[in-house]
C-alpha cells in the first residue's frame, strides 16, 4: 500500500471516527434524556394512579359510611344482634344497598362471620366470610385491594370495611367495594405515547384475559406473560421492554408496579407502557444526519487529503524513483528539490549523495581502468619479455659469431635463426590468445545435457589424472540423473568447463580430489567444480574473474574471465567460495530449458542476472 | 256484597310468549302454566276438579266407566256453542282430544258423547281430563283455534317499540302470541263471551300484558296499573310488607338437577352421590329463597303424590368429600370443572345454580355454571342446541296434571330416565308409584332441589279470586269491585261494574 493511500486512509478514518463519536455522543445523551423524561412521566402516572386509587378508596369509604348510617342498616344490625333471628329477611338488602350507593360490591356479615347478604354473590349467603373478624377496628381502615369472588369468576375490588354495632357487642360488618378494571384506567390522564394496563392477578398462572387496558382486552396479551410471571415470583417494580415487531420503533418499555393486598399478596400489576417510537425515530434521524455529514465530510476529506497527500508524497515518490534509478545504475540521477522542509532537505541530501556516488564511481572506474592497464601492461611485458630475452641473446650470439669462421658462423647462424623463428612464433601465439579473448563468439543455443558436457570436459584430462611421475588426482562425479536439459552453446560450454577443470588441476600440484557435481535447484541447474588445493584468499576471490589477473606463474589471466563471459552469455551466474588450505569451489547456476511456447530467447533477454553471491560481475 | 258485572281485569305476566294451541304446549315446562291459564279463558274441559276435590261437570255432564276402568263414556252438554256461535258436537271433542291423549288411549264418538278406552285400566282418567292440555277446541280453516270458553281473544296489541312483535293478531282467536325479549310488552285482550254455556262472565274483558318484568309488575300493582300480577318469589316478602294481597298456590314448579347421561363425568355414580350429598336444600329454601320455596326430596309434591314426605335427602358434606376423594384418578384429578347449565329461564334458577356450585365446592367438586341462551322460543326444560354441552342441567318442571301417575310418566319420558314406560299406561297404585320414584331417586340421575309455588299479587278491587290450589286460575268467576263513583263515570266503560246475580250453571266453581 502506497504512502499516499495510507495517508488518505488515515485522514478518512479520522474523519469517520470523529463523526461517529459525535453521533454516538448525541445519540447517547438523547437516549439518556428520553429515559429521564420517560422515568419522570412514569413516576407522574404512578403518582396519579395512587392518587386516583386513594380518591376512589375514599369514595367507596364514603358510600360504605352512608350505608352504615342508613336506618335500614341500623335496623338490620340491631335485628341480627338478637338471638334466633331470621337472617333470610336480609338476603336481598345488599343488592339494594349496592344500587342505592353505586357500589359494585356490598356484603353484610354478621358478628359470627356469616354472610347475611351479598349483592355480588347471593348464592354464598349463609357461608362464612370471617376474614372480616380478623380486624376488630375497621373504623379508619383505608380502602384496600381484595380478590372478590363472584359466581362467574374472580374480580379485583377496591374494598372498604366498616362495622356497625347492633348491641350486645355484636357487630354487623359492612363490606363495600368497586371493581378495579379498565374504567379505573380510563380516569387516568395519559401523556401521548404512554398507556396504562392493569393485570388482575387473580389466578395462580398467567391469564391473558386478566390483562386489560382502557379499551378492555389487550392485543397480544400473551407477550406480557414473562413480565407478569417475573413479578409474580418477585413482587417488586420492574422495567421491561417488549419488541412488538422487528421494527425497533414498535418497542414499548413497561414499568411494572405491583399492587398488593392487605396481607401483602400480589393482587394486581399496574403496567405503564411508554412507546419507544419517538426515541427510535429521533435516534434514526440523528444517525441519518450523522451519516450524511460523514459522507460529505469523507468526500470533502477525500478531495482535500488527496490534494494534501499528493503535495506531501510527490517529493517522496520522486525520491523513491531516484533511488530506483540509482539502483539501476544511473548514479548521476538528480531529483527536484521543493522547499526547505524535511522532505526538501531529504531531496537535497539525495542529490548530494548521488553526486558523491557518481564522483566516487568515476574515480573507481578510472582506478580500475588504470589497474587493469597496469596489469595488462605487466602481463604483456611479462609475456613478451619471455620470448624477447632469448631473441636478444640469440642476436648477440649472432653478432659475436661474425668473428667465427664461416662454418661455425653458418652453424651459429642457423641455430640463431631457428631460435628467432621459434620465439617469434611464441610472440605470435601470445598475441593470438589476447586476440581470441577480445573476439569471443556469440553463443549458438541448442539443447544440451549438462552432465554429458561435464563428462566430455573431464574425459579430456583423464591422461593427466594418473600421469606417471606426477601426484594423482582423483576425479569424483556426483551427477544428478536425470537432469533437465538447458539451452546452451555446447562449444562455449565445453570451453568453460574445460577452463574450470584445468584451473582445478593447476590448483592441486600436489594431487587431490576433483569433485564435479550437478543438481537441480529452484528451476536452475547448478554445476559445482571443486578442488582440494590450497585455496584462495578473500582478496584473490574478489579479483579472480578480472581479465588478465592470475595467481599462477604461467597463466594469462583469461581462463576464468572466459568462463564468466560464457556463463553470462547463458544468463547464468558464477560464484566462488574458497577456504584456505581446504580448496576452492566454483558454482555455476544456469537456467533450465523453457518449455515450448514460453521459451524466451536468451539473446532477447539481454539482462545479465547475477546472484548476490557472485563476487565478480560479468560486465566487469 | 254482590258481584258486579263489567270492568276490565288487567293482568301482567312474565312469559314473553303464549300459545293458544294445546297441541303445542310442552308438558312440564314453565311456559305451560301461562299457556294453560290463558287457554282456560278461551277453551273448556270436559270436567273440572273443585277445591273440595270433587269432579264437577263442564262440557261433559255425565260420565261412567266399566269395572276395570278400561272404558269411559262421557255425555256432552247440550247447547254449547263456540265463540262464533256454532254448536259443539262430539266430533269437535274427538278431534280436539285425540291428538292430546297418550298413546294407548283411544277416543271415539258415540251419539252425543264420546268414549275413551284402553287395554289397561284408567282409574285416574278424570284427574287427567280435569287438568293439563285436555281442552276442547276447534281448528278453523285458517289454522287458528277457537273454543267455547267464557272469553275469546279480541285482539293483540303489540308493543309500540317494535314492529312485528306479535306473531298473530287475528281478531277472535289465535294460536301463538310471542313477544321478543327486547321489545316492549305486548298486550292481549279477551272479551267476555256472551254466548258461553256457563253464562256471561262478570268481567267485560281481560287485558293481558306479556313479558312484564317482575319488579315492574309489582310497581304496577302498587300503582293500580294492574289488577293481577305474577309475583316472583324474591318480591313476595316485599309485596307483603307493603300490604298487597298475595295468593300462594301449592308447590307448582320443581327445580332440580339432571345429569346428562352422555357426559363421562355424569356417569360416575359416586360423583353423583357426592354431588347430591353436598346439596343444602334447606338453606336454599329458607335463606336464599327467603322461605318462599320448600326443600324438595321427591319428584312429585306431597299434594300430588301423598308420599313425598317419605323421601328425605340429607346434606352430608363429610360423606360427600369421602366419595369425592374415592373417585377414580381420572375423574378426581380432572382440572376441568363440572359444567352446570341452567336450562330454566330467569334469575331464580341462575341463583339456584350458583348455590349448587357453592355447595358442591364444599365437597371439593368444582362446578362451572353456564346460563342458557336467551331465545324467546327456548323451552324452559332444554336449552338451545347451540349452548355448550354440560354434565349437569338445572331444570324447572311445572306440574301440569292432577294425576301423579301421568305426571311421573311425563317426567320420566321427557328426561329419558330409566323406568320409562314408552307411553304405556303405568300403574296408579301409590305403592308402585312410590317404589318407582324411589328407584329413580336412588339412581341420582335427577336430584330434586326445591319446589316453588306460584305467587299472585292481587289488586284491592279483585273479588272472588278462588283459583285451584294447584294453580288453575278461574278468572270467569272474578269480578271487580269498582266504587260507585267510578262506575257512574261513562268515560271508562270497561272498568264499570254492574251488579248481577251470580251465574248458576256451575255450582261447583262458584263461591
Amino acid at each position: 500500500m502506497s504512502f499516499r493511500t495510507k495517508l488518505l486512509l488515515i485522514v478518512l478514518l479520522t474523519i469517520f471516527a470523529s463523526v461517529s463519536v459525535v453521533a454516538y455522543g448525541v445519540t447517547h445523551y438523547t437516549r439518556a434524556a428520553f429515559e429521564d423524561m420517560d422515568a419522570q412521566r412514569t413516576e407522574a402516572l404512578v403518582a396519579q394512579f395512587n392518587k386516583e386509587f386513594a380518591q376512589r378508596g375514599e369514595e367507596v369509604a364514603q358510600q360504605v359510611r352512608n350505608i352504615v348510617n342508613s336506618d335500614i342498616t341500623l335496623r338490620m344490625a340491631m335485628d341480627l344482634a338478637r338471638p334466633n333471628v331470621d337472617q333470610s329477611l336480609y338476603v336481598s338488602d345488599a343488592n339494594g344497598a349496592a344500587q342505592d350507593h353505586n357500589l359494585d360490591f356490598v356484603e353484610f356479615v354478621n358478628h359470627e362471620g356469616t354472610l347475611v347478604s351479598s349483592a355480588q354473590y347471593r348464592a354464598r349467603v349463609g357461608y362464612k366470610n370471617d376474614w372480616v373478624l380478623a380486624n376488630k377496628d375497621w373504623a379508619d381502615a383505608p380502602a384496600f385491594l381484595r380478590k372478590e369472588e363472584l359466581p362467574d369468576g374472580v374480580e379485583l375490588a377496591l374494598t372498604v370495611v366498616r362495622t356497625l354495632s347492633g348491641g350486645n357487642e355484636k357487630n354487623l360488618y359492612i363490606i363495600g367495594g368497586r371493581r378495579l378494571d379498565q374504567n379505573f384506567l380510563a380516569s387516568l390522564v395519559l401523556p401521548v405515547g404512554m398507556r396504562a394496563l392493569l393485570y388482575r392477578n387473580l389466578e395462580q398462572t398467567f391469564v391473558a384475559s386478566a390483562l386489560t387496558d382502557v379499551n378492555g382486552s389487550v392485543q397480544q396479551a400473551d407477550r406480557f406473560q414473562p413480565l407478569i410471571e417475573q413479578i409474580q415470583k418477585q413482587p417488586q417494580s420492574l422495567v421491561k421492554t417488549i419488541n412488538w415487531s422487528a421494527d425497533a420503533a414498535e418497542a414499548e418499555t413497561f414499568h411494572e408496579i405491583p399492587l398488593m393486598g392487605r396481607n401483602h399478596e400480589l393482587l394486581g400489576v399496574l403496567l405503564v407502557g411508554s412507546s419507544q417510537r419517538e426515541l427510535v425515530l429521533l435516534t434514526r434521524r440523528i444517525i441519518k444526519i450523522a451519516g450524511a455529514v460523514a459522507a460529505a465530510a469523507l468526500f470533502v476529506g477525500f478531495l482535500v487529503s488527496f490534494w494534501i497527500s499528493a503535495r506531501i508524497t510527490k517529493p517522496v515518490e520522486d525520491l523513491a524513483e531516484g533511488a530506483r534509478e540509482v539502483a539501476s545504475g544511473r548514479w548521476d540521477t538528480r531529483i527536484d528539490v521543493h522547499g526547505s522542509d524535511e522532505i526538501g532537505q531529504l531531496a537535497k541530501a539525495f542529490n548530494e549523495m548521488t553526486e558523491t556516488l557518481a564522483t566516487q564511481k568515476e574515480r573507481l572506474v578510472q582506478t580500475e581502468r588504470v589497474a587493469a592497464w597496469r596489469e595488462l601492461a605487466r602481463r604483456l611485458a611479462h609475456e613478451l619479455r619471455n620470448p624477447l630475452f632469448p631473441m636478444q641473446i640469440t642476436i648477440e650470439n649472432l653478432q659475436k659469431a661474425k668473428q667465427l669462421d664461416a662454418k661455425q658462423f653458418l652453424e651459429v647462424f642457423h641455430e640463431s635463426t631457428a631460435t628467432l623463428k621459434a620465439e617469434l612464433a611464441n610472440l605470435n601465439s601470445i598475441v593470438s590468445r589476447f586476440s581470441d579473448f577480445s573476439k569471443m563468439p556469440a553463443p549458438q543455443f541448442v539443447r544440451v545435457n549438462v552432465n554429458e558436457a561435464l563428462r566430455n570436459a573431464v574425459r579430456l584430462f583423464e591422461p593427466q589424472f594418473n600421469e606417471v611421475g606426477k601426484p594423482t588426482i582423483t576425479p569424483e562425479l556426483f551427477l544428478t540423473d536425470p537432469l533437465p536439459d538447458i539451452d546452451a552453446d555446447p562449444d562455449l560450454l565445453h570451453r568453460a568447463f574445460q577452463n574450470l577443470v584445468l584451473n582445478a588441476l593447476d590448483a592441486m600440484p600436489a594431487g587431490g580430489t576433483l569433485t564435479l557435481r550437478t543438481l537441480e535447484r529452484d528451476g536452475n541447474i547448478r554445476i559445482e567444480v571443486a578442488d582440494t588445493g590450497k585455496g584462495l584468499t578473500q582478496e584473490e576471490c574478489s579479483r579472480l574473474f578480472t581479465p588478465y589477473y592470475t595467481t599462477k606463474l604461467q597463466g594469462t589471466g583469461l581462463g576464468l574471465a572466459i568462463v564468466q563471459s560464457v556463463v553470462s552469455d547463458h544468463r547464468g551466474t558464477i560464484s566462488v567460495t574458497s577456504e584456505e588450505g581446504r580448496g576452492t569451489t566454483f558454482r555455476i547456476e544456469l537456467p533450465q530449458r523453457q518449455v515450448a511456447g514460453s521459451v524466451s530467447s536468451p539473446e532477447a533477454d539481454t539482462e545479465t542476472k547475477t546472484s548476490p553471491q557472485t563476487l565478480a560481475a560479468a560486465s566487469d | 256484597m254482590h258481584p258486579r258485572r263489567g270492568g276490565t281485569l288487567r293482568v301482567e305476566l312474565r312469559a314473553p310468549t303464549v300459545s293458544f294451541d294445546p297441541r303445542e304446549w310442552k308438558v312440564g315446562s314453565t311456559e305451560f302454566a301461562t299457556d294453560e291459564k290463558l287457554g282456560a279463558l278461551v277453551f273448556d274441559r270436559l270436567l273440572m276438579l273443585d277445591n273440595y276435590g270433587r269432579f264437577q261437570p263442564q262440557l261433559a255432564t255425565e260420565w261412567s266407566h266399566d269395572a276395570g276402568f278400561k272404558k269411559w263414556q262421557f255425555t256432552l252438554r247440550e247447547g254449547v256453542k263456540f265463540s262464533d256461535g256454532s254448536p259443539l258436537i262430539a266430533a269437535d271433542v274427538l278431534a280436539a282430544l285425540e291428538p292430546l291423549l297418550p298413546s294407548g288411549q283411544q277416543i271415539s264418538a258415540a251419539g252425543n258423547g264420546i268414549i275413551i278406552q284402553s287395554s289397561a285400566g284408567m282409574p285416574d282418567l278424570l284427574e287427567e281430563l280435569a287438568s293439563g292440555r285436555y281442552f276442547v277446541y276447534r281448528v278453523q280453516p285458517d289454522g287458528t283455534l277457537m273454543g267455547p270458553g267464557p272469553f275469546f281473544v279480541a285482539g293483540s296489541l303489540p308493543g309500540t317499540g317494535g314492529a312485528g312483535d306479535s306473531a298473530n293478531s287475528t281478531s277472535d282467536s289465535s294460536r301463538t302470541v310471542a313477544v321478543r325479549a327486547a321489545a316492549k310488552p305486548a298486550h292481549l285482550r279477551f272479551r267476555a263471551n256472551e254466548e258461553t254455556w256457563s253464562g256471561r262472565p262478570f268481567l267485560d274483558a281481560i287485558e293481558v300484558t306479556l313479558g312484564a318484568p317482575p319488579l315492574e309488575q309489582l310497581f304496577d300493582l302498587q300503582l293500580s296499573k294492574a289488577d293481577l300480577v305474577e309475583l316472583s318469589p324474591e318480591l313476595v316478602r316485599r309485596a307483603m310488607q307493603e300490604n298487597l294481597r298475595v295468593w300462594t298456590s301449592s308447590a307448582a314448579t320443581l327445580y332440580g338437577l339432571r345429569f346428562d347421561q352422555g357426559e363421562p363425568l355424569a356417569a360416575e355414580e359416586k360423583l353423583r352421590e357426592a354431588f347430591s350429598l353436598s346439596l343444602d336444600r334447606q338453606t336454599m329454601a329458607s335463606v336464599l329463597l327467603q322461605k318462599q320455596a320448600e326443600p324438595a326430596s321427591a319428584l312429585l309434591p306431597q299434594w300430588l303424590s301423598g308420599y313425598a314426605f317419605l323421601f328425605n335427602m340429607q346434606t352430608n358434606l363429610e360423606r360427600a368429600r369421602e366419595l369425592r376423594a374415592a373417585l377414580p384418578t381420572k375423574a378426581a384429578t380432572s382440572a376441568e370443572p363440572l359444567r352446570l347449565r341452567v336450562d330454566a329461564p330467569g334469575d331464580l334458577p341462575k341463583l339456584l345454580g350458583e348455590r349448587v356450585a357453592v355447595n358442591a365446592r364444599q365437597a371439593a367438586i368444582l362446578v362451572q355454571v353456564v346460563n342458557r341462551g336467551l331465545l324467546p322460543t327456548a323451552n324452559s326444560l332444554s336449552a338451545p342446541s347451540s349452548d355448550p354441552a354440560a354434565a349437569v342441567h338445572l331444570f324447572a318442571w311445572h306440574y301440569s296434571t292432577l294425576s301423579p301417575r301421568l305426571e311421573l310418566d311425563s317426567f320420566v319420558n321427557f328426561f329419558g330416565l330409566s323406568g320409562s314406560n314408552g307411553g304405556e299406561i303405568s300403574s296408579i297404585d301409590p305403592e308402585q308409584l312410590y317404589a318407582r320414584e324411589r328407584k329413580l331417586l336412588e339412581e341420582r340421575r335427577v336430584l330434586p332441589l326445591v319446589t316453588m309455588p306460584e305467587y299472585v299479587g292481587l289488586g284491592a278491587n279483585v273479588r272472588d279470586w278462588m283459583p285451584a290450589r294447584w294453580g288453575q286460575w278461574r278468572l270467569a268467576d272474578v269480578w271487580l269491585d269498582v266504587p260507585e263513583s267510578a262506575s257512574a263515570k261513562p268515560a271508562d266503560p270497561q272498568n264499570q261494574g254492574v251488579p248481577v246475580a251470580p251465574p248458576s250453571a256451575f255450582p261447583g266453581v262458584k263461591p
